[in-house]
Parts: structure tokens; sequence; C-alpha cells
């Protein structure tokens, strides 16, 4: 077994190489920078990743997926509260705004193929709903009265809540009434709520607990991200059960995203001349963001780029199993190009300059590049 | 012969031209419900002596006489009154119940009744809004907010340029509502595909995604070619086919088919038939702004290079929906007046609540907002104030659960926005003191 995961590997890093030197041989015959010197950084950033990339057994690899990523975003336990707590743990404000922008509409387009015909923002409203109610469940009717629609029959919704409920990893309990007022019927109350041990992790921060009254209240900071913690914790906990988490579409939408994260963290930053008016330009902030090469960008470099980097990922985050699942066709090609969509709103155009946000992810898988680089050179 | 009178209507019911003094009153309404009821209560906590708060049974007892007070005709209005007095009642009690043992009660009663206080100066700077006869509106609050707000978000101009120039300028703080205002959440009811081609719609998330495509195709590989006015000037033009790429099967044939009509909103149009250029007019903008640069080629001629940020189509696409206020679709005005007035509500509060103030959760309780804000976004509909069609601010009760939903997920710059409302009336305030 393990041998066959050394040749797979081993594929997968000569893969890369050979990618990289693709991208490099497109860069080489066009020039849209505007920066003087960036394509002769970006170009020389990518000679050092052929080169120290698949050194060690693809140890930088080994160190950025394994330890930064997936300790970060994917944590590789069966432990759902470990899970969830540790990517709960690694939230800062700027890295919220670009998980948000990369995470937020893959799950928002799964959750609107689930909850069909409501088209709403469903995170939001799930949030909303949780704000509400001073007990911290949400209710089946509740949900109904959000998302239904009164022309058509309640079974669709209900299918689609549960749906909805396993993709969040919420937990339910049900009330049995024997008699409403109304109709004197037996009348059942489906509550949904976060698991308990999920519950105590929340109480650090996301909750306030009124003993007294006995209400449980969502603070200030309960918000989307909570949610998107708990979806990331639901599939990497369950990423050997491929129909749980919903199926190659999963698979390779989670590839390309923490893909992207490691194209990003890999780029040069750029200095800029001091006349250069990007620095008078008002959305530019020089203490957290950096002028990038843009011709990563160009559709050549970044598609020879892409599809190794994914299936690098998916191997290190669910073996072979979700390697075989990256569907290798132009249907991938046109997924990679929407994931470029992304790219615009984690990084900025500011007067025709690419600009990338430093957040905490992207400057440790940088800052472990340039160690092993100095390293070797001190060697 | 008949001789029924026949009816001489010929509009539909609820449909009729709403004046000023029609929207005014009926905005009152429940504002003027609330204030009474917060007044008494004020009075009965503050004759009751300290320590019987303490038991929280003699509050239901004083709340079940207060409502057998009630001799309100209308049901909506009484069940709102029942439903406002149980809900000030229930906070008063479980703020007792909270505090009771860490706290003496002598200050719970003091802080009880300031909070009070403030809430009913607030109901009153709302029922002081404005005047019910216009007069005298630059000293208005809503007039002085409508207009702040404007300034920032969706100004007025007498050419493009202008308003641009304006938008550009509070981009830098405010970019992130300025996209925000133009982007409706209920974006699904849009055609995209009006037969009135100058209807402009909402800015859908897929549009928005488009943009941002051109955004990049222009900065990182626009095709030039001749300026169709001017000589010697070569013009950015992208392939429209490039644009759609990423989109899966038909997921994109609607936008496809109203592309020429998606680039008349961010200033582009199409060339050859197969390229998309800034408009000329928008070339003057873009190159006063920096996002264009005039590089000499060898052959004498001049290349415009583009060098966009992400605002530069998306704050045209305002600018222009804007200049042509007149021609909005019925999602984008009710998201507009809405959002305005979701601003200016929580502004005035703002300034006039306290972050402790335990009532702030009733009056940013749907309930409430859903009483108030829809009157408050015809208000600001009329010519004076934003100048938009209010006839198509929609009075269903369900759409406005649907579109008030999103006040539940406000963005951070907005909160900004509506500090910095605070900051402005305080500041207005003062002024109209002192003079």
């Amino acid at each position: 077994m393990s041998e066959f995961q050394d040749v797979t590997w081993k594929e997968l890093l000569q893969n890369f190489e050979k990618s990289i030197a693709l991208a490099i041989e497109k860069l080489q015959s066009r020039d849209i920078e505007n920066i003087p010197g960036a394509k002769d950084a970006l170009v020389q950033r990518l000679e050092n990743i052929k080169l120290y990339f698949p050194k060690n057994n693809g140890d930088l690899f080994l160190k950025s997926i394994d330890d930064k990523i997936q300790n970060g975003f994917f944590p590789n336990t069966k432990n759902f509260p470990k899970a969830f707590s540790k990517i709960l743990k690694s939230r800062t404000h700027e890295q919220d705004f670009v998980i948000n922008e990369l995470l937020n509409g893959f799950v928002a387009s799964k959750a609107k193929a689930i909850a069909l015909g409501t088209q709403g923002p469903v995170i939001d409203r799930m949030v909303e709903a949780f704000s509400k109610r001073n007990d911290f469940h949400i209710v089946d009717y509740q949900f109904f009265a959000m998302f239904g629609d009164p022309n058509k029959p309640k079974h669709y919704i209900q299918k689609q809540l549960e749906e909805l409920i396993n993709m969040f990893g919420l937990v339910s309990k049900q009330l049995i009434i024997e008699k409403d007022v109304r109709k004197s019927e037996q009348k059942i109350y489906t509550f949904y709520t976060f698991p308990d041990e999920i519950i105590k992790i929340l109480e650090e921060k996301y909750l306030i607990i009124d003993e007294k009254l006995g209400y449980t209240y969502v603070s200030e900071t309960f918000d989307r991200n909570v949610f998107i913690c708990m979806f990331l914790a639901n599939i990497a906990i369950n990423r050997d059960n491929i129909e749980k988490i919903g199926g190659s579409y999963t698979i390779n939408g989670i590839s390309s995203i923490f893909a992207l994260i490691l194209l990003l963290s890999f780029m040069p930053k750029l200095s800029v001349d001091e006349t250069n008016p990007i620095l008078n330009d008002p959305s530019f902030d020089q203490n957290n963001m950096s002028v990038i090469p843009k011709s990563w960008m160009m559709n050549q470099v970044l598609q020879s780029l892409f599809e190794p980097l994914i299936k690098i990922v998916a191997y290190r985050l669910g073996g072979g199993l979700w390697l075989t699942k990256i569907i290798d066709s132009e249907v991938n090609k046109k997924i990679m190009n929407q994931i470029r969509f992304l790219l615009k709103d984690v990084n900025k155009w500011i007067l025709g300059n690419l600009c990338r946000v430093e957040i905490p992810i992207f400057v440790e898988i940088a800052n472990i590049f340039t160690e092993i680089l100095v390293g070797y050179e001190e060697d | 012969m008949s001789y029924k009178k026949k009816s001489i209507r010929t509009i539909r019911p609820g449909r009729k031209r709403e004046k000023w003094t029609d929207i005014f009153p009926r905005y009152l309404t429940f504002i003027s419900h609330m204030r009474p009821i917060l007044r008494e209560t004020r009075r009965i906590i503050a004759d009751l002596d300290a320590d019987l708060l303490l038991d929280t049974e003699i509050l239901d007892k004083i709340r079940e006489e207060e409502e057998k007070r009630n001799i309100r005709k209308v049901r909506a209005l009484s069940e709102f009154s029942a439903m406002y007095r149980s809900n000030v009642y229930e906070i008063i009690k479980d703020f007792i119940i909270k505090y009771r043992e860490t706290i003496p009660i002598i200050d719970i009663k003091d802080y009880i009744i300031e909070f009070l206080y403030e809430s009913i100066d607030a109901l009153n700077l709302l029922r002081h809004i404005t005047n019910p006869d216009e007069s005298d509106l630059e000293k208005t609050y809503l007039f002085i907010l409508v207009k702040f707000l404007e300034e920032k978000l969706f100004p007025r101009g007498t050419n493009l340029n202008i308003i641009y120039e304006k938008l550009l300028k509070s981009a830098s703080e405010f970019y992130e509502c300025q996209r925000h205002i133009l982007q409706p959440h209920t974006y699904y009811r849009e055609k995209i595909d009006n037969p009135d081609l100058f209807e402009i719609p909402g800015m859908s998330p897929k549009i928005y995604q488009i943009i941002n495509n051109i955004t990049s195709l222009f900065n990182l590989d626009p095709n030039f070619g001749e300026y169709p006015e001017k000589d010697k000037i070569e013009l950015p033009m992208i392939l429209k086919n490039e644009i759609f790429m990423p989109y899966i099967d038909a997921i994109a044939n609607a936008e496809i088919e109203s592309i020429e009509n998606i680039a008349e909103r961010i200033g582009l149009r199409p060339v050859n038939e197969i390229f998309l250029a800034p408009s000329h007019d928008f070339v003057d903008i873009l190159l006063k702004s920096n996002f264009l640069r005039e590089i000499k080629q060898q052959d004498g001629t001049i290349r415009l290079s583009p060098q966009f940020s992400n605002e530069t189509l998306i704050l045209y696409y305002l600018a222009f929906a804007s200049q042509r206020r007149g021609f909005l679709s019925k999602e984008l005005i009710n998201w507009i007046s809405m959002n305005f007035a979701f601003l200016i509500y929580m502004g005035l509060l703002k300034w006039k609540l306290s972050d402790e103030n335990i009532f702030y959760a009733i009056f940013k309780d749907l309930q409430t907002n859903e009483k108030i804000l829809p009157y408050l976004m015809k208000l600001i509909c009329f010519p004076n104030y934003l100048g938009l069609d209010k006839m198509k601010i929609r009075d269903s009760v369900q759409y406005r659960k649907e579109i008030f939903n999103f006040i539940g997920s406000t963005i951070d710059n907005l909160k900004e926005l509506i500090s910095e409302i605070a900051i402005y009336c305080e500041k207005f305030d003062k002024e109209r003191k002192n003079k």
C-alpha cells in the first residue's frame, strides 16, 4: 500500500514539476506586466518552486498542506468538536474576509442547490433564525415559514431542511404535543440545534448564557463563519465517506479552493516605485497588502499550474480515494475558471495592479517557503 | 335604464398616488402608539417603591391592569400595543432578575428609568423627523440625513462625470455600502431581458461576477483597436466571448443574450460586434480618474492602457442608475429606499440610545421595523428627497418580510456608516442649537 502511495505521490510531484516548466515557458512568451521586474520576479519564483518543492519527497507540500492548511481549515481527525474547535480558533478578522469570499460562494451554491426555489442567502437566514430565539434552537415550522413556498407541498422543503441540517452537522430533537389547541390533533415539532460539545465550544465567545432565566442568546460575534466552520469540520471528519459529504463535486470544490490558497501564498511580493500612483490610492493599505505580478493570473499560466496542484491537495487531504474523484475534463477547466472569479474578491485590483491581502495563512505558507529557501542556500 | 351609480374610479384601489399628507400620518401611527406606552411605564416605575420591583409578579399585575385600559378600536393597533407593552415589561423583568443580586435595586430602578427616558427621546425624535407640511424642510432630520447619505451613496449631478467623481470620493470609506445598495436581495425577481429597455435592474450576484471578470480581462489581456470618434488613439477592448468562458452549460444564457444592455450600464459599448470597449463619455471619466493611462506608441498613436480598480465599473453602474433614477426597476427602488430608511432609522437610534440600552432590541425587532420603515421608505422617495418612483414601493407584507430579512446580516461597512450618521446628527443638533 505504502509503495503504491509513494509511486502516486512521486507521479504527482513529477507532474507538478512539468507543469511549472510549462508555465514558465508560457510566461516567457508574453509580457503583460506594467511594473518593471515583475515578470522576472515571477519567473524566478517559479524556478525556485520547481527546484525546491519536489525535494525531500515534497517536504514543502507536506508542511504547507498537512501542517498549515489542514490544521487551520481541514483538521485530520474523526472527532467533530476537535475539528470544529481548530477551525474556529484559526479565525482572524482579515482571514475571515478571505475565507468567506472563497468558501461562501461554494457553500452558498451548495446550500442553494439544496434549498431550491428559496434563492435567498440561506446561511444568513440560518444565522437570523438562531438570533431571533432565546434558546439557541430553530424549529422546523420557523424554517418552513422562511423558505417554504405556500404553493408547493411541504415534504419538498422538509427534505431540503434535512439535507441542510446534514450539511452543517446540526442535531435534532422532537417535541410531541398530543393535542394541539386548534385541531386537537397530535403535532410534532422538530427542534434543531448544534451538538452539545459544539455548544460548549461556542459558549466561550459566541453564546451568552443566562443561567438565571434559562436563556441562551447568540452574541454579536455569532455569524455565517460559524456555519462555514461547521461545514468544513463536517466534511473533514467524513472525508472517507464520499456520499455523505456530497460526492465528487465537494471534493473538487474543496481541493480547488485549497489549491488556490497555496497558489496565492507562493506569489512574490513586488516592490513598487515610490512614484507609483497606487501608493497614494486610499484603498491600498501598505501594512496588509502587497502588489503581486499579474501574469500569474493569465489563463495559460494558471491552468497549467492549477490542475496538478488540485490533485496534490486532493491526495494529501483524502488520499487515493479523493484523487480518483478529481474530474479530468473540460468541465474541470470551467470549474477552474470559476475559481478564478473568486480571485477578484480575495485580491483587489487597484489601478491595474493585482494586490494580495496578507492574511495569516498566506503569510505562514510563504514563510515556510522562505525558510526552506534560505536553508538550502546556506547549505 | 339603470339608476345604479357608476363608479368613477379608474385606478385599482390601493394603487392611487399617495400624497405626503397621506403617508406621513401613517408613518406616525405606530410611533405615536409606542411613545405613550413607554411614558406610562416610566411613570409607573418612577412611582413604584424600588423594593417592590424585586417581586416580578407585581410587574405582571401592573401590566394586566394596563392592558385592561386599552380602548383602541383598530385591531391591528390594539394588537401591536399589547405586543409592544408585553415586550417592554418582559425586558424590564428580565433585567431585574438578571441583576437583582449584583446591583442594588434602587440603581436598577434608576437604570430602567434612564433607558426609558432615552427610548422616549428617540421616539420623540422619530416623530419629529420631518414636518407634516414639508415646511422648512432643510432644517428637518429626514432631509439632512437623506442628503448626507445621498451624497455618499447615490449622488445627484448634472452629468455622469460629476456623479462618478462624487462616488469615487467616498468610495475609499464606503465602497462596500455603495456596492451593497446596487445588489437587491430580491434579484431573482428581476427580468434581465426586460422589454422596457430603459429600465435599470439591480446587480445580481452573477452580473457582479461578470463585471469582475470584465475588470480582470481589461487589466490582464486587453486588445487595442481604433477609437471610433478620435484619430490616432487606440482604445482597449475585450472579446465578448471571453467573458463567458467559465460558465458551464446554459447557466449564463440570459446574461449572454443581454450583454449589450449590461455593458451599457457599466459604461461599455460593442465594437465590431465581437468586442466591448469603454464608451466615448466614459473614456474621459476614466482618464480623469487615472483608470486609463496614455502611452505614446512609436508610430505616434496614443494607446489608452487600462488600469482598472475593483470599483471602476461598479461605480459607473451606480452613477448610471443615479442619473437615470426615474427608470429604476421595482426591486432596485425598494432596495435603495429600504437601505436609506434603515440607515436613517438606525443612525438616529445610535445617536439617541446608549449601546447598553435594554430596549434597543425592541427597536431593532422585525415587528417594529415593518411598522415604521415601509412608510419611511415612501417618504424618502418624494421629489425633495431621493426622487424615486414611490408607486413602485410594494405594500405586500410577505415582500416586506423578504427584503427586511437582510437586516440580520448587515455588513460591517453599513455599521460604520450608521455610526457616521449618529456623529453627523450630533453635529447638526449642536449647530442648530448654537444658531
